[in-house]
């Protein structure tokens, strides 16, 4: 898939999965508390450039998000600086609560090595079967680009689409052909 | 009120037999580990607590985090002492054990009694911090008993591996007079990051703390809390006498305009037998004006003396009287009492107030002009029926 091709996939029929996330269960293991969270997810904070999520004890960041309905994932964006972006990122669909010491316990549903052109807001698309009906996703955000003790991550952006609306699409395609 | 998950690592190795701690290391421990339990469960319902050991054969988990009082209290009866205290291997049970608690909304916290020498690494104690700050996992640390060198720091570098925003927190206990519980009602462990702690946890600290300082009225809350509140009672009710008969003195010197008899003469009615009808009328008034004057002046006035002698209508009066004074106490001096009695203005002002009484009523009239001629007498009455304050409220 080219880089265009996949802009165009997100335009076409995915929306920022922004206004499904369900705030009351959103989780961070390993964040700073100066620098958490929202300021990478939520609208607004993570278009600041000067606010991160950073991680505290070590590098690795523990992300888990759930949705508030079905939705099936179609590809992420990833934002960070070129040092201390992440690098490695696991995705994990449908596992609610994992630790640090499970994450290795079971395979992910999927996994992306970031480019730097990842880190300046090409989105990376997932493996869209094994998203097809996620009520929760954990990121798990492995090390980041430089080796360095803290990853710093400007911007984590969900695209995808609901399955009612996909349905709803579904249908109508039908009908024009 | 935080929702939390809290596993206590309790120390039952050989050090624990001294007796620097009354009656025993152990048993001071026990009682911390008792009192714990309980300020936890009572901030939160919902809160658990387990409890482990750190010592003996080998780390043991004695209790899975529950929020049942009587199975925490039980697990710690018939609990052995020997062996050395693995503090490592203990703290990482624990962290197991919260993992796999069953309301993941929980917060996890790990209390940890240190009493006897630290065997590990700086360190690995270091490292194990880190892990627990990855996990959100909050430590508290408790250390008493054996001080050799380097425990305190070791401990030290272990809270600040773990500590994230001051919501892990280590205290030193030397031993001492005071009991190992007592000493840490007072300390953030109880009181919870700043919250405030719960009702139980304060007010237990408040008794230690009076106990520590020597008690305010020689009286322990803790043994006779009965008398302590009786004790404390009355000096307030001292204290609000004193303020009422200066205002009372501010009060008269003001109130010389109508000339009202039927007012006084209705408040010493009261202050009197009175089982006529229009006293029962005047009571409802009084009754009335207590409610709407001041609702609340005699709450804080409580009689400690239990004086049952004290008829209704000589309450009410009394009450009334209260309610008329702003300050709501009743005046030990008798004299203030009655020249208040006379003056009309104060009961023209209440009667006024009341909304069924209407002064021109003829049986109103007719009490209180036989209520006035009785007003001499009616003072030394009041004299009598003074001390016997009542709230009627």
């Amino acid at each position: 898939m080219s880089a265009a091709e996949s802009a165009t996939a997100i335009h076409r029929n995915q929306v920022d999965l922004l206004d499904f996330i369900d705030w009351s269960g959103v989780e961070c293991l390993n964040q700073s508390s100066s620098h958490p969270l929202p300021n990478a997810l939520k609208q607004g904070y993570r278009e600041d450039e000067g606010l991160n999520l950073e991680s505290d004890a070590d590098e690795q960041l523990l992300i888990y998000i759930p949705f508030t309905q079905v939705i099936k994932l179609h590809s992420i964006v990833v934002m960070g600086s070129e040092e201390d972006g992440p690098k490695t990122v696991k995705l994990f669909a449908n596992r609610e609560h994992m630790g640090f010491s499970n994450v290795s316990d079971f395979p992910p549903s999927d996994t992306a090595v970031l480019s730097q052109d990842n880190l300046k807001g090409k989105p990376v698309v997932v493996k869209y079967v094994k998203f097809q009906n996620v009520r929760s996703l954990t990121i798990f955000i492995e090390d980041n680009q430089s080796g360095s003790e803290i990853t710093k991550v400007q911007k984590i952006a969900l695209y995808g689409s609901t399955v009612e609306t996909a349905d709803m699409k579904g249908l109508k395609k039908i009908e024009d052909h | 009120m935080v929702l939390e998950a809290t596993m206590i690592c309790i120390d039952n190795s050989e050090w624990m037999r001294n007796g620097d701690y009354g009656p025993s290391r152990f048993q001071a421990q026990a009682d911390a580990v008792n009192l714990i339990c309980g300020a936890k469960t009572q901030s939160n319902p919902e809160n658990t607590v387990g409890v482990l050991t750190m010592a003996g054969k080998g780390v043991r988990v004695l209790v899975t985090p529950t929020s049942d009082l009587g199975k925490i209290l039980a697990c710690m009866h018939g609990l052995e002492i020997g062996g050395e205290m693995n503090l490592a291997a203990g703290i990482q049970v624990a962290q197991l054990a919260l993992k796999h608690r069953q309301n993941k909304k929980q917060q996890q916290r790990i209390i940890v009694f240190a009493g006897s020498p630290v065997k590990h690494e700086k360190k690995t104690l270091e490292m194990i911090g880190k892990k627990l700050k990855k996990n959100s996992v909050t430590l508290d640390i408790v250390n008493f008993g054996e001080d050799d060198e380097g425990k305190t720091e070791k401990l030290e570098a272990l809270l600040a591996a773990v500590n994230n925003n001051d919501t892990s927190h280590i205290v030193h206990i030397p031993a001492g007079p005071n009991a190992l519980s007592d000493v840490l009602l007072s300390t953030p462990i109880f009181t919870g990051d700043g919250e405030g702690g719960s009702g139980f946890a304060a007010s237990a600290a408040a008794a230690a703390a009076g106990g520590i300082s020597g008690f305010e009225f020689g009286v322990d809350p803790n043994l006779d809390p009965e008398l302590a509140l009786a004790l404390r009672v009355s000096m307030e009710e001292e204290r609000a006498r004193q303020e009422a008969a200066a205002k009372k003195a501010a009060e008269e010197s003001s109130k010389q305009e109508k000339g009202g008899e039927e007012q006084d003469a209705t408040m010493t009615e009261r202050a009197s037998e009175g089982a006529s009808e229009a006293d029962n009328k005047k009571n409802e008034f009084l009754a009335l004006a207590m409610s709407m004057d001041e609702p609340a002046s005699s709450q804080d006035l409580q009689d400690t003396e239990m004086s049952d002698a004290a008829a209704e209508d000589p309450e009410l009066a009394l009450a009334l009287q209260l309610s008329v004074q702003d300050s709501a106490k009743d005046s030990s001096s008798q004299a203030d009492m009655s020249k208040l009695l006379a003056d009309q203005s104060f009961v023209s002002s209440i009667l006024a107030s009341l909304p069924g009484v209407d002064p021109n009523n003829p049986s109103v009239k007719e009490v209180l002009a036989s209520m006035q001629s009785q007003s001499e007498p009616q003072q030394k009455q009041d004299e009598d029926k003074a001390p016997k304050e009542e709230d009627k409220k």
